[in-house]
């Protein structure tokens, strides 16, 4: 125990396991920024920066939501349609006279319906997670859809202003309030996930479900908080989208699942479930974010962008496999000390 | 006998910081079986890998059928006759019997369109030929493990295999399917094949092994005939160091009942269970597999639901629904399949460890406190004398030993009453094996309860104070175990009820 305070903070930073990767894809980062800043001397104005940290924010949170969802080893597809929903019905209700807070209170409790849904049918009823989520997910976008009679809605108007201000116009130290957002749910859900008895079941449940059960985890109970979790981030980024544009759009949050799985992939979080940090999440929509908006300044077309971005997804993760397999030889190494340990018995 | 067809001289092989194999030498001939034992990590697998071209030597000379191979890979040393049947089956289970066997070398006629009729026709012939009675056509996945290790055998002769490496191959199967392999084994070799045997089950090895080499730590110990040898003398090369007592027993005064369970049902290879756990002794459940030992202990954890039954804990009636539930009521299982059931393979030992504790190390708003839970873990390790560089490692890198020692200390680390052991020993060396015992027999000794289900006779007649013999999710016979004998198990363990008289009530 003593030694283990002694260590140097670097070594005890590497000890956390999946840190070797997220410090790899930081790295990764790092050049990239390096890169752009190179390519355009306004890539790091204040002004740049800061819009592009307001960009990152988004993808950041529903980052954390689908990174819960994969440590679990399961998949959450209605994230992009719950955007759209939480953005449609929010505004429409806003539009119609609902006072905001009420809108905001209505809107929070059908996203979190659609996580319990989905925590149920992958849990209770033992759907595969692909199809359940597919499933909620084409339901959650006609939802989107026919809550304002298949149109967009007009803007939200003058009283909802604050709630604008509040989720993207204003700031607060210095920092616009969706990065806060985002790193108050960063913060909040690292925490639950590093140092709670639930980030624990998360894991075991994503590492081996029926040893986790056979251990008391209530696995049914964990599976569903994941997907609430998520559901909750996909929430606050619709509202965020509302807030952006002032009014409700019936696409937006299109695609945002996958940006979110990209975001989770990149930073290291495994898709088959049991391992990852969530500040790699950080790190992978920070890559994101920087490649959307440094490609942007230096003025390739979205096209470029897409293939690019594609990628940079595959890359890392592929890397990410190349390093696993060389890990046999490690596991061998400590199973050989583990005799020599016998040997000194 | 014939000549040597397998001959591998010095071999040594180096992973980054570790010989693996140091100069060890290895030869085999036509008709031989040849057992290689060792504990785990002493190179046993290695070898094999390097014979097999699974891995490359770093130096040293391999001869097969005489002739010096050098470049071997996994392909090349399938043509050259060299064949390996791991220890986990290596089947699709979505696919057929015949599927399967000809799985890679599929035989296609015009139009490049595969030959069902042919393969199947094939594979039936190798089946036969084999004295296994299994239909080609059917999916393996609705054989049983036995069955399927069959079809790994007849996979493996497909290729016209003349040496076979087998690891574990009796590690999922009864008695009665044990039998039905050894007489392949001796059919292969009355054949001219050359079998490598690698057994952690000494017992077995006296019905077909004709030679024995050991390894210990990545060398080559020594070779025996194994008629001039004993089998305290091939454990005492093994590890090194004599066992004395394979199976320790200590005598401890039987107390009060702590646990009862009545009239227990859950499906239907649950009827009516009746047992009682007393004070300072261990209670081994024996029977064939599939008699519904593992279903029992599972439905008294809560795992899978009961239909009716009560379970008594000190004279307590407890509702048992999930497995928290047991777990408060201070009712602990380790499971059969470590990797399956046991270990979250990717998290740490000590989050492993910890799993079933949280409830003692967080505070009351479910926030872990480290400290605590390393006090646990560390405590866990000590007591248990789980041999690692950390417990941070991965509890997948672990030895099958120390696997199963953290299995057990997830559940030692808290106080319980009773203590139900799944196959404890299965798959794990002789030493090992030996410290999981004095671990049982210490938790006697506390006046905890022990329960212990076992398939390997000789472990539970040595082990157990008392036993019950299951069969056909029933409990068919109970013995203290001075009076029982192999034959009255296995008598009990066979009592099926007879189907054929049933049919005539009707």
């Amino acid at each position: 125990m003593e030694k283990r305070e002694k260590q140097n903070p670097w070594k005890r930073l590497m000890a956390i396991r999946g840190m070797g990767q997220v410090i790899t894809v930081a790295i990764g980062l790092l050049l990239l920024c390096i890169v752009f800043s190179m390519l355009s001397s306004s890539f790091y104005s204040e002004r740049n920066v800061g819009n592009l940290l307001r960009q990152i924010a988004p993808i950041l949170i529903i980052g954390i939501g689908q990174a819960y969802v994969l440590i679990t080893g399961n998949i959450d597809l209605s994230i992009g349609s719950v955007v759209g929903m939480s953005c449609m019905i929010s505004a429409t209700l806003m539009t119609n006279g609902v006072p905001t807070p009420a809108a905001l209170l209505i809107t929070l409790v059908v996203c979190l319906f659609v996580g319990v849904l989905n925590g149920v049918l992958v849990a209770k009823w033992k759907v595969p997670p692909f199809i359940a989520t597919l499933g909620t997910m084409t339901v959650a976008r006609g939802v989107a859809q026919i809550v304002n009679n298949n149109y967009n809605t007009n803007a939200i108007g003058d009283k909802a202003q604050w709630f604008r201000d509040l989720f993207y116009y204003g700031n607060f130290l210095g920092l616009y309030n969706t990065i806060w957002i985002a790193l108050v749910l960063f913060l909040v859900f690292n925490f639950l996930l590093g140092k709670t008895r639930t980030g624990r079941h998360i894991y075991a449940v994503g590492s081996n479900k029926e040893a986790a059960k056979l251990s008391g985890v209530n696995t049914d109970a964990t599976t569903i908080i994941v997907y609430v979790v998520s559901s909750l981030c996909a929430c606050v980024v619709g509202l965020i989208t509302c807030a952006i544009a002032g009014m409700g759009t019936m696409d937006s949050g299109n695609m945002y699942e996958m940006y979110a799985v990209a975001a989770a992939a990149i930073g290291g979080i495994s898709t088959f479930g049991g391992e990852g940090l969530l500040v790699g999440t950080v790190v992978g929509a920070s890559i994101w974010g920087v490649l959307q908006n440094g490609l942007q300044f230096v003025g390739a077309p979205v096209a470029i962008r897409n293939i690019v971005i594609g990628i940079i997804v595959i890359v890392s993760v592929l890397l990410d496999v190349i390093i696993r397999s060389n890990r046999p030889r490690k596991k061998l190494k400590t199973e050989s000390a583990a005799v020599a340990g016998d040997k000194v018995h | 006998m014939g000549d040597y067809i397998v001959e591998m001289s010095h071999i040594s092989k180096s992973f980054p910081g570790v010989k693996a194999l140091d100069d060890v030498s290895f030869r085999l001939e036509a008709g031989e079986v040849m057992a290689l034992l060792g504990e785990n990590g002493a190179g046993k697998s290695t070898l094999m890998k390097v014979l097999s071209g699974v891995y490359t030597k770093d130096e040293g000379e391999i001869k097969l059928f005489g002739r010096t191979v050098e470049d071997l890979n996994p392909k090349r040393a399938q043509e050259l006759g060299v064949s390996i049947i791991h220890q986990e089956l290596n089947l699709c289970r979505h696919l057929t019997v015949a599927e399967n066997i000809f799985l890679g070398r599929e035989k296609v006629g015009a139009g490049r369109a595969l030959k069902e009729k042919e393969m199947n026709r094939e594979a039936a012939d190798i089946l036969k030929r084999l004295n296994i009675e299994i239909d080609p056509e059917t999916l393996v996945g609705n054989l049983a493990v036995s069955k399927q290790q069959m079809v790994e055998i007849a996979k493996a002769l497909s290729t016209n295999a003349k040496v076979l490496i087998m690891d574990e191959p009796t590690s999922a199967l009864t008695a009665s399917e044990i039998d039905d392999l050894f007489k392949i084994i001796r059919m292969l070799k009355s054949q001219g094949c050359g079998i490598i045997y690698i057994s952690h089950r000494l017992e077995e090895l006296q019905h077909i092994v004709d030679k024995v080499t050991i390894m210990r730590d990545g060398k080559y110990i020594t070779s025996m005939n194994f008629k001039d040898t004993t089998l305290s003398e091939i454990i005492s090369n093994m590890v090194g160091r004599e066992i004395k007592e394979k199976f320790p027993h200590v005598l401890c005064n039987v107390g009060k009942k702590i646990f009862e369970v009545r009239n227990l049902n859950a499906g239907h290879m649950v009827r009516n269970v009746n047992f009682e756990l007393r004070e300072g002794e261990i209670v081994g459940i024996a029977g064939l597999m599939g008699a519904g030992r593992t279903e029992t202990t599972r439905a008294i954890f809560g795992v899978d639901p009961k239909e009716s039954g009560e379970i008594l804990v000190d004279g307590r009636e407890v509702t048992i629904r999930r497995p928290m539930d047991a777990i408060r009521a201070g009712i602990m299982l380790a499971p059969e399949d470590r990797r399956k059931d046991g270990l979250c393979v990717k998290l740490s030992v000590r989050n492993n460890i910890s799993l079933p504790n949280l409830d003692l190390i967080c505070n009351r708003f479910g926030v872990i406190d480290r400290r605590k839970e390393n006090a646990l873990t560390d405590k866990a390790v000590k007591d248990l004398a789980i041999r690692l560089a950390s417990a941070d490692v991965n509890a997948g890198t672990l030895s099958g030993g120390n696997q199963q020692k953290v299995v057990v200390a997830k559940w030692l680390a808290r106080n319980s009453r009773v203590v139900i052991f799944d196959e404890p020993t299965r798959g794990i060396d002789v030493a090992a094996k030996v410290e999981i015992y004095n671990l049982m027999n210490q938790l006697k000794q506390q006046g905890i309860g022990v329960l212990f289900v076992s398939s390997e006779m000789p472990e539970i007649m040595g082990i157990s104070d008392r036993i019950l013999v299951m069969c056909d999710g029933k409990i068919t016979g109970e013995f203290a175990a001075k009076g029982a004998t192999q034959d009255l198990i296995l008598e009990c363990a066979t009592k099926f009820e007879s189907k054929v008289k049933q049919q005539e009530a009707v």
